[in-house]
């Protein structure tokens, strides 16, 4: 059971590496994707975290992060065209 | 079981892995754009169903697996449709290629319609 929190830890590692492009990226674009895949990985922890803690809520707050993460990068690249 | 979970989900964390390097390391924004579809299909896929079966052969937990489920569903879904938003206002934003393009359609068909 502990090896689920492990991968886990190992999916936050990389979201928290990911930063670095969030930060320093040179335009818009690397930031809105790079924005979209610490959403994702931070969906792969919450959901091992579900299963590691049996409780069904965090799989909830999973599915809501996961609307939001497409429905913002819909939105950005909406914006960047010029046609929001 | 729980061993072919485990190594399902290792996949995932591999596949996230170097989906993450190569964001860091490209040397282009399209190219970076490339990479990131690695963490969205393959590292999301094998948490996806690890984590159902986990759930239903170890938990025994159905709403669990079915929650599971959906969220794999709706990231296979919505996906190439997000991908493909941002590559298309990267292009009409102004973001190109590092090297000089040798065929460019999109480009065509926009100063076409202009």
């Amino acid at each position: 059971m502990n090896e689920l929190v492990f991968f886990a830890i190992c999916f936050v590692v990389l979201a928290l590496t990911l930063l670095y492009r969030l930060i320093k990226g040179p335009s818009v674009v690397d930031r809105a994707v790079s924005a979209d895949s610490i959403d994702i990985l931070a969906d792969m922890a919450l959901i091992l975290f579900a299963l590691y803690s049996g409780r069904g809520i965090y799989l909830d707050i999973a599915l809501v992060t996961a609307v939001l993460g497409f429905i913002g990068s819909v939105l950005v690249s909406r914006y960047l065209e010029g046609r929001l | 079981m729980r061993i072919a979970i485990d190594i399902l989900i290792a996949c995932s964390v591999f596949f996230a892995f170097a989906g993450v390097v190569g964001m860091l390391r490209m040397p282009d924004s399209f190219c970076r754009m490339q990479s990131s579809t690695n963490v969205a299909t393959f590292g999301v896929l094998g948490v996806v169903i690890g984590g159902f079966l986990y759930a239903l052969t170890v938990l025994h937990d159905t709403s669990m697996a079915v929650k599971i489920a959906v969220l794999g569903v709706f990231y296979i879904v919505t996906n190439p449709i997000a991908g493909h938003a941002i590559a298309k206002a990267a292009y009409r934003h102004g973001v190109r290629p590092e090297k000089e393009m040798t065929v460019d359609k999109y480009g065509e068909d926009l100063e076409q319609n202009d």
